[in-house]
């Protein structure tokens, strides 16, 4: 068939000089620069563009628009492959490739339509019915048979090569919708000197301007548009977004203002994206005030073949014509049961297209309309319905019901109008309940957001004078509201059209499928069957034949659906009720909402000041929260990390050791009361600890459970510098504001986070001091006597404020020294120099957690959120004369019970044997039953040290039961080991190491 | 004494520029001296006596900027500012540290944020991505002051007066976040073209 087969020779918003070449399953065609990918495929005479989902039936192209059910296409290829595309709204570009979808082999002859053969079975409550039994074959056969049948189209497996974004935008009057209604608000805010963002989901603003042959100040609508959207660009604070659907409307803040959710489909009209460009946008929009202008969608009519392709709304066949310049049909005929529908007898008629017949449901006609049809000689049928149309790839004939009389016309496009249902979507979204509306037979909207107003075709006022004057007012309405009151409010004079309607869903007794719901193969059986099984309510009518829950959530079926529905129960619509439009309006791809937050940029990474000297020396690292952390140092020759890390570990206690510790929190407490603050909410006693010291902390949870833990020195008369565990830096920040803000007021304490600040390492190990001294020169004493265990100082070093901690997690005599963030990758380089003489080894975290292990120190895995003080061994750090959080609390009978699981050191009896954390202790001979679990282990490492595996765990009574043998049974892992219940302190349990 | 320890820009090795250049430049502010200032208990009028003896500024009551010379204070809290001297380095904290002694608590955080200066025609497109905040002229003032996030990333940001008909914002990040707020900014700043200016 010729490309030009159904393109008229001039009229329309496209651009006959550019035209653009596309292909649809693999076949060439052309259509022209302004066209959807539907209206190029009619303008080349395609008629099937696709199978339905349940029976497989060919379809075509319904719309004009984001309701289109049928059009459903696989556009692009490769990893930019996209199911589910709308062939009404894809912009048509050079070079596009688009497939039919949900069909095998080809479009034309597809196996899956023996599905219609066996419609009877696949009706409503299908699925229910007929997979309840046997269970057994759910898994196996039912679920995967579903899968594999279920869906439409097919996504790509590939990574999406293209970026996404997300922006911020706010406004005072938000206009959704760039239709007559849209455009006249806008023009109203915009001359008030409102900021005014208008977002329109099409290309080329205008809505029904650009499809109707209607008039405004006796220029065609298309111009006026053109002028408005000029006027509106030259206004400095107004923002126009075509492309851009407003989907969805969102919790309104203290201050009025409403969030609104957008789709900015930047680059879907370009086979790839420009340089630097998103291929869509999400935007958050913030606007104090809104007008919905959203328009309304036509409703198509339930009779027999209503799906059949050429079957189409009256509204798309006039979009087709006028704006497009395509001939959707050579020989068409109308079904309306309103004045709207007769539009498209003169527009087609305009264009050259032969109108056969028109048939209005309704008896009475306005003459002038019969007028219209005898000039064209078109048969006019009133009080009539069209009962059947027959052609599965395109209509050919339609059979008309007037009373008694069937008569035939030959027709190859039939253009329906059942009226028009408001997109309303948006003022439900946060609630609101929309309103039946006898005028215009319809749900409109019922009670607004707050801060929202609806102008034109999307309240139910479907004539252009409305749209207009509604408009207009809405627009100097809200700006007014946002400050900017006194502007003319605009008007115009506009040709005539009228809305007058009776409403008319559905032809009764058809002799082939009446399609409610075209999208998911809802029938008019499918109503009646929902209705005599009893889910009459529309909540259950939905979810038993699942009209409306298609991508296009039923918004040209739900209401014909529920029409229905309340026609075979005797009720009006009104007390049938309609569904909840949720959030969002229109599909929106997953990718949008990523932005560009995928892959490693999932969320922000956080890197210590030594990272890139890290990075010079390793490629192993861990995630602690969002900081990344030196896992371990492998080594050539080196075999697994196992052998990395005993080397490290050996290396610390045998000389020495350093290991970036910036990541753990620290918080700079100042303030004449800084003491006591600390002391309420540690458990141990702060205010006495001399400047210069540094001493070990706990701190509780309110209800006496432990929070964290960590070191915390005095630097001065008033001021103290907190750290503590990297995993819970920000929780304990939050507690200690809670604590100064809400609890204590009266307290002269300041604080703030300086983990940023400062760059610390630890140096450890029996060679830490030397190392120390040749680096840091004659600015301090670090003897014993000078600057013994716990001591902390403040020092220039070089000309950078240094801070010296000896503090020690590995057991062996440590130091931590801290610089301005700036100097770590310089410190950390200077302190390796200085340790070559020593053999030091730089070593990551699991070294660091082998030596806390060996010392029996508490972290992460034992800080667990379940435990007390007294379960981790420091009970005794419980100061009695004093309160702090936790501790009334932490006094429960529960809490001090002594069966709890308390701290214990774990061996097993082989020393060969390996444990797993996680591993719960019974008895020996117990059965592994809950009621006689005794604990479990909590961190486990491999001690070079100790030559083998050892845990600490959490054990009923564990104090008394060292030398007692237990049972770690660990199903999961696959393994039960005899253990020996010992000290939590292996290595050194003096202590001599430490003080060097 | 031996020679200065080398210094290392949170931004180091990370500010390269993206397209034509012209939307946005990014100025690193390594350098900038940082503290974060709070008032001790009952001694509002007295530090803000001090302020304006040592540096001719009035401490801000709100969330805003108020700058004299090299110096600037930024109010970030009820009570606690953000205190900014150009080329200050550590030594300005523990100078203000000094001149604000029991009446204030001063913490240094020249190394603890990483600061941008981001000016241009497009400025305020650009950060439209990454700030949930409005920065339109009415909104955002000269002098203006916000804690927020920038993809999911805390930031402190300021409004300068313009230059060059163009606004100009500078924001504080944590310096670990630096590289993660790099890319954010240079991902959605690439399509209005992002230049590198010389340090200041």
């Amino acid at each position: 068939m010729s490309d030009s087969a159904h393109r008229l020779t001039e009229g329309g918003l496209i651009d006959r000089r550019k035209p653009l070449s596309f292909t649809f399953d693999g076949q060439p065609y052309s259509g022209f620069d302004g066209d959807t990918l539907a209206s190029a495929l009619l303008g080349a005479g395609v008629k099937v563009v696709g199978r339905s989902f349940k029976y497989h039936r060919p379809r075509g192209i319904l719309s004009a628009g984001c309701e289109e059910p049928n059009a459903l296409v696989e556009l692009r290829t490769g990893a930019r492959r996209e199911p589910n595309t709308r062939a009404t709204v894809a912009e048509l570009y050079e070079g596009l490739e688009a497939r039919s979808q949900n069909r095998w082999p080809s479009l034309a002859l597809d196996v899956g339509a023996i599905n219609s053969l066996l419609s009877p079975i696949f009706v409503a409550g299908f699925y229910y019915k007929t997979f309840m039994w046997p269970a057994a074959f759910w898994e196996k056969v039912y679920e995967p048979l579903i899968r594999r049948a279920a869906g439409l189209g097919m996504a790509t497996h590939e990574a999406d090569p293209d970026r996404y974004e997300k922006a911020h935008a706010f406004c005072d009057v938000l206009i959704i919708g760039g239709g007559p209604a849209g455009l006249a608000a806008a023009l109203s805010a915009g001359r008030a000197g409102a900021r005014v963002i208008l977002c329109d989901e099409d290309f080329v603003v205008g809505g029904r301007l650009n499809a109707e042959r209607l008039e405004i100040e006796g220029s065609s609508g298309a111009d006026w548009a053109r002028r408005a959207e000029a006027e509106l660009r030259s206004f400095g604070d107004v923002r126009i977004m075509p492309r851009t659907t407003v989907f969805g409307a969102y919790d309104s803040g203290i201050s009025g203002a409403r969030t609104f959710g957008a789709l900015e489909r930047v680059s879907d009209h370009l086979r790839v994206p420009a340089p630097h460009q998103p291929r869509q946008r999400l935007w958050k929009i913030v606007a104090s005030r809104a007008v919905l202008a959203a328009g309304a969608v036509e409703r198509p009519i339930v009779f027999g073949g209503n799906d059949r392709p050429g079957v189409m709304l009256a509204s798309a066949v006039r979009t087709y014509v006028n704006r497009f310049g395509v001939a959707p049909a050579r020989q068409a005929a109308v079904f309306t049961s309103g004045d709207d529908g007769w539009k498209t007898l003169s527009d087609l008629a305009a264009a050259g297209i032969g109108v056969a017949a028109v048939i209005d449901a309704r008896n009475d006609v306005p003459p002038a309309l019969l007028a219209a049809a005898q000039r064209v000689s078109a048969r006019v049928f009133t009080g009539a319905h069209v009962a059947d149309a027959r052609g599965s790839h395109g209509i050919h004939r339609i059979s008309i019901r007037a009373g008694n009389r069937i008569e035939h016309v030959d027709v190859d496009g039939l253009a329906v109008s059942g009226g028009w249902n408001p997109c309303a979507a948006l003022t439900t979204h946060v609630g609101g309940r929309p309103r039946w509306s006898e005028t215009i037979s319809a749900f409109v909207p019922g009670d607004l957001p707050a801060g929202m107003s609806v102008a034109g075709a999307a309240g139910g006022s479907l004539t252009l004078e409305a749209a207009l004057r509604e408009g207009a007012a809405a627009g100097a309405e809200a700006a007014a509201a946002t400050g900017f009151a006194g502007a003319e409010i605009p008007s115009w004079r506009t040709s005539e059209d009228s809305a007058a309607a009776r409403p008319f869903w559905h032809v009764g007794e058809c002799p082939s499928k009446a399609f409610v719901d075209f999208q998911h193969d809802v029938t008019d059986g499918d109503i009646a069957l929902a209705a005599r099984e009893g889910y009459r309510s529309v909540e259950l009518l939905k979810r038993y034949t699942t009209l409306g829950m298609a991508t296009d959530q039923g918004k040209t079926s739900s209401l014909n659906g529920h029409a229905i529905m309340a026609a075979l129960t005797e009720r009006s619509i009104p007390e049938v009720g309609t569904t909840t439009a949720r959030p969002p309006y229109t599909p929106v791809a997953i990718g949008a909402f990523a932005g560009h937050h995928r892959g490693k940029e999932f969320k922000p990474t956080r890197l210590t000041a030594g990272h890139a000297w890290a990075r010079q020396n390793t490629e192993v690292f861990v995630e602690a929260g969002q900081w990344l952390r030196a896992q371990w140092f492998p080594r050539p020759g080196e075999h697994d990390w196992l052998e990395s890390v005993s080397r490290e570990v050996k290396a610390v206690r045998s000389s020495a050791g350093v290991c970036d510790v910036s990541t753990l929190g620290k918080i700079d407490i100042q303030g004449a009361d800084a003491g006591a603050f600390l002391d309420r909410v540690y458990i141990n006693t702060f205010s006495t600890l001399p400047m210069g010291k540094v001493r070990y902390g706990l701190m509780l949870r309110e209800d006496g459970f432990v929070m964290d833990d960590g070191t915390t020195a005095r630097l001065g008369e008033t001021h103290y510098v907190m750290s503590t565990t990297t995993a819970n830096a920000a929780k304990v920040m939050q507690h200690l504001e809670h604590a100064r803000q809400v609890l204590w007021p009266e307290l002269d304490v300041q604080m703030v986070s300086v983990t940023e600040q400062w760059a610390q390492y630890a140096v450890a190990g029996p060679s830490s001091r030397r190392l120390l001294e040749g680096l840091l020169g004659d600015v301090i004493d670090l003897s014993n006597t000078a600057f013994p265990y716990l001591a902390c100082a403040q020092l220039a070093w070089r000309g950078v404020p240094v801070r010296l901690f000896r503090i020690s997690f590995s057991g062996e005599m440590a130091y931590e020294i801290a610089i301005p963030a700036r100097h770590g990758d310089a410190l950390i380089r200077a302190i390796m120099t200085a340790g070559q003489e020593f053999g030091a080894v730089p070593y990551g975290t699991e070294a660091l957690g082998v030596m806390r292990i060996e010392k029996g120190h508490v972290a992460g895995n034992e800080l667990n959120g379940t435990t007390t003080a007294g379960d981790l061994g420091l009970g005794r750090m419980l100061s009695k004369k004093k309160d702090c959080i936790g501790r009334v609390l932490s006094g429960r009978p529960g809490l001090i019970d002594p069966d709890r699981p308390t701290l214990v050191g774990v061996r097993p009896v082989d020393r060969k044997a390996r444990l797993h954390a996680g591993a719960h202790f019974l008895n020996l001979g117990a059965a592994a039953t809950l009621e006689n679990d005794q604990g479990y282990i909590t961190s486990v490492a491999y001690s070079p040290m100790l030559e083998g595996w050892i845990a600490l765990g959490l054990l009923a009574r564990g104090p008394s039961r060292h030398g007692e043998r237990l049972l770690a049974h660990s199903p999961v892992r696959g393994g039960d080991t005899e253990v020996e219940v010992v000290s939590p302190i292996f290595f050194d349990p003096e202590g001599t190491r430490l003080h060097g | 004494m031996a020679e200065s320890l080398a210094s290392r820009s949170a931004f180091s090795c990370l500010l390269v520029a993206v397209g034509n250049g012209r939307g946005v430049t990014a100025i690193d502010r390594d350098g900038l001296g940082l503290a974060t200032i709070a008032v001790r208990k009952g001694s509002r009028n007295a530090l803000s006596q001090r302020i304006r003896d040592e540096f001719r500024i009035e401490l801000p009551g709100g969330p805003t900027r108020a700058a004299a010379g090299e110096v600037a204070f930024a109010g970030i809290a009820p009570g606690s500012w953000l205190a900014m001297r150009d080329q200050g380095g550590n030594a300005f904290a523990a100078s203000l540290a000094q001149s604000t002694a029991g009446l204030a608590s001063v913490t240094d955080q020249s190394d603890g944020y990483a600061v941008l200066r981001l000016t241009g025609p497009m400025v305020r497109a650009a950060l439209a991505k990454l700030l949930p905040i409005d920065l339109h002229p009415r909104a955002f003032q000269v002098g203006a002051v916000a804690s927020t996030v920038a993809s999911h990333m805390g930031v402190t940001v300021w409004r300068l007066p313009d230059t060059g008909g163009a606004a100009v914002f500078e924001l504080a990040v944590f310096r670990s976040l630096a590289e993660s707020f790099w890319h954010a900014l240079a991902e959605g700043a690439a399509e209005f073209g992002l230049a590198v200016g010389r340090p200041c």
